[in-house]
């Protein structure tokens, strides 16, 4: 989990060693901290509610609990890969401002595997000057020839729940 | 239950076939009085002058009396007679319940169980059509006995002091966080939607299965209850906020001189414990308003030929699965002409609009609408019975006024008893289904074409008995493609939105569903209003409840752009 001040005076890089959750995305690879990660479960009845955005597919019953369900793919605006039956929902827990630690369910193409990343295994994003917001991404990680984008679930969650309309 | 009993006991002989229905309606009934008696029962022991419990105790007999005497259950109604009578003793102070007679009310209500079960198992056929036979002989005997003969020196206790009826503490109790409870409530919500999901996907086997069926319905019960019990864990009486009233209402009348007498009934009545709160601010208001405005002076009412004393009633009372607060004055009512000059004045009526009483008086709910002459204290800023609205229907209830000039104003708040649980309209439109609150639903109907007609092109409103709503096609509103291609092919479901109604165009009902709300969370609840919430629905699946006000208020160019989205 990331200290709070991060958030304020974000440093290029603010991705901390430790275990993240890696999944595919649009034929990218993403990673999220596996501390945020509650559970993973299979695509169940979205009821889709109206005037949401695109990405705001819509609410699922967790066990009794209202979930939100994003589609990130949507959201960064990437390519959509022709449907399979390994999509997941990664339900994920993240504090925002005004609701302690909502839950949020993500809509991934697959989940691939947990890994441990070190120091070393971190880079800052690269800066793409205007040609790409970074502001979501806490870093890239190299995985063997491999690269992994780590994002910043507390920012991108965040914006959701301020947004207006 | 010995032999030494004299008496030919009577036996009960069911007949299954003629009265199978009534006899199933008399055992679920007669269970919940079996449990009233017990927790009444147990409640005297420490209590034995509590009010509210004797006379509690005592209906729940006399009603097993009378089930009894209907179905010509005799010795059960001979049984419930004699603790009956007991019961009403106590009550008229003649007798005092010590330890020996709570004993004998205990006794009897277990044989009185032993009967049901009985019946229950017949009903069920888990046991073979066959006379019933308990012994009640020496119960009754000694029920009599304990009638008659006076251990203690009777009246035992002088009457008792309000406080002591109105508190009575059963065995200690325990605080709890609120947030348990409400997370309580949340499970036993979902507990209620598996055990309906598991009634129906098993209910089909049920036939096959006697045992199988009983025990579903065994669940089906308990879960019942257990949602009875777990919502009534929140509740707390009204009588706080109606105390509070009656000072109020001491401290005005003193202050305007005015003669003002405030009657209070049903402060007994249970609701949530964050509606109680809620309610205080607008009742206070409405008072405020009856006592400044409702109530004349002495000397008006004397010329009137009125008491010199006005009455104010404050009445509260549960009624189809909500609560009504009724506050009625006696004053000299809402001025009619006044209202709707001021109306018309201000722009919400056309001159010469013909107006049903109902909608003048609604006026005063608009915002800004106040027909004081001077703006006093208290009220006539006119900033009054907007608020009282809008904080009513905040609580998903809704106001209603009427008036008879120089003979009072009639106020009714209807509320929903929890604001945890609703009772919900499911409607479908397309492949959706939305909930609507169905204390907000007047009615609900198939349009004939030609009565629909469209204000400037776009605006569509339907004429209902010579009333013209607005009329607004929820699949439209929400870009869901409806199944219904034209308004006739759907059903308009009225609701109420503030002083308005609006037509609500819809594919069709669904039924009619007691759901827990849920917050939806911040994502959603920023980018459209006009949810206030979801529910899990019979399927397991979620449903989206409506803020119909919200629906209501939306303006038009907000509808568009989320038209284009």
């Amino acid at each position: 989990m990331k200290a709070e001040d991060c958030s304020i005076a974000r440093t290029p890089s603010s991705a901390r060693p430790g275990k993240y959750l890696t999944f595919a995305l649009g034929g990218e690879s993403y990673g999220i901290a596996i501390l945020q990660v509650r559970e993973i479960i299979r695509p169940t009845a979205i009821t889709p509610v109206p005037q949401m955005p695109p990405h705001i597919q819509g609410v699922i019953n967790l066990r009794g609990k209202i979930v939100p369900v994003l589609d990130l793919r949507t959201r960064f605006g990437l390519a959509t890969p022709p449907s399979n039956d390994r999509s997941c929902i990664v339900v994920v827990q993240v504090k925002t401002n005004e609701s302690a630690g909502a839950l949020t369910g993500l809509l991934v193409d697959a989940v691939d595997e947990v890994i441990s990343l070190s120091e070393k295994d971190i880079e800052p994003t690269p800066d793409f000057g205007f040609r790409l917001d970074t502001r979501h991404l806490l870093g890239v990680a190299k995985v063997g020839a491999k690269v992994k984008i780590l994002l910043d679930l507390d920012q991108i969650l965040g914006e959701e729940t301020q947004a207006q309309v | 239950m010995s032999s030494t009993s004299q008496d030919a006991e009577t036996s009960i002989d069911l007949d299954l076939a003629s009265d199978g229905e009534l006899l199933r309606e008399y055992v679920i009934e007669s269970r919940e009085h079996l449990s009233n008696i017990e927790q009444g029962a147990l409640i005297l022991e420490k209590h034995p002058d509590d009010a509210d419990t004797l006379h509690s105790v005592f209906r729940s007999f006399h009603t097993f009396k009378g089930g009894a005497g209907f179905l010509n259950l005799v010795p059960i109604g001979q049984l419930a007679h004699g603790l009956e009578s007991l019961l009403d003793m106590a009550r008229q102070r003649k007798l005092t319940l010590d330890g020996e007679r709570i004993g004998l009310l205990l006794r009897g209500r277990d044989t009185l169980k032993q009967f049901i079960d009985s019946i229950d198992d017949q009903l069920t056929g888990a046991a073979p059509p066959a006379p019933i036979l308990i012994p009640t002989g020496d119960l009754s005997r000694q029920i009599l006995a304990a009638m008659t003969s006076e251990p203690n020196s009777a009246p035992a206790s002088p009457p008792p002091e309000p406080s002591a009826a109105t508190a009575p503490s059963t065995g200690g109790t325990v605080k709890v966080e609120t947030s348990k409870l409400d997370s309580l409530v949340d499970m036993v919500g979902e507990l209620v939607i598996a055990q309906s999901l598991v009634a129906q996907d098993f209910g089909p086997h049920a036939a096959a299965n006697p045992q199988f069926a009983r025990n579903l319905a065994q669940m089906a019960r308990v879960t019942r209850e257990l949602q009875r019990v777990s919502l009534s864990l929140r509740m707390v009486p009204i009588r706080g906020v109606f105390q509070k009233m009656a000072r109020v209402v001491h401290d005005l009348a003193a202050q305007q001189h005015k003669e003002i007498q405030l009657l209070t009934d049903g402060d007994e009545t249970e609701l949530d414990r964050n509606l109680v709160e809620e309610l205080a601010d607008p009742l206070l208001h409405m008072i405020r308003n009856a006592v400044d405005h409702g109530i004349e002076t002495a000397e008006a009412r004397a010329v009137h030929g009125k008491p010199r004393a006005g009455v104010i009633n404050l009445r509260a009372s549960h009624k189809g699965g909500g609560i009504v607060v009724e506050l009625q004055d006696d004053g000299q009512g809402l001025d009619k002409e006044r209202i709707l000059a001021k109306a018309i004045e201000k722009g919400l009526a056309a001159p010469g609009a013909k107006l049903s009483d109902e909608e003048i008086f609604n006026f005063i709910f608009a915002a800004g609408f106040s027909t004081a002459r001077e703006v006093t204290d208290l009220s006539g800023r006119g900033v009054g019975m907007d608020v009282v609205r809008r904080n009513i229907e905040r609580l998903r209830g809704r106001v209603e006024v009427s008036s008879v000039a120089g003979q009072g104003t009639l106020f009714k708040l209807v509320l929903p008893l929890t604001l945890a649980i609703i009772d919900g309209l499911v409607v479908t439109v397309g492949g959706e289904r939305y909930i609507i609150p169905t204390l907000l639903v007047r009615e609900s109907f198939r349009p004939r074409a030609e009565m629909i007609s469209t204000l400037q092109g776009r605006g569509e409103l339907v004429n209902l008995r010579g009333r013209l709503i607005p009329m607004l096609r929820m699949g439209e509103h929400f870009g869901v493609k409806p199944a219904a291609g034209t308004p006739a092919e759907g059903i308009i479901v009225v609701v109420q939105t503030g002083a308005a109604l609006k037509g609500l165009l819809v594919d069709g009902l669904s039924h009619r569903q007691e759901v827990v709300i849920k917050n939806v969370g911040d994502m959603i609840r920023h980018r459209n209003a006009s949810i206030a919430g979801a529910a899990i629905l019979g399927d397991g699946r979620v449903g989206l409840i409506i803020d119909v006000n919200a629906l209501g208020n939306l303006p038009v160019a907000h509808v568009a752009q989320a038209a284009n989205n």
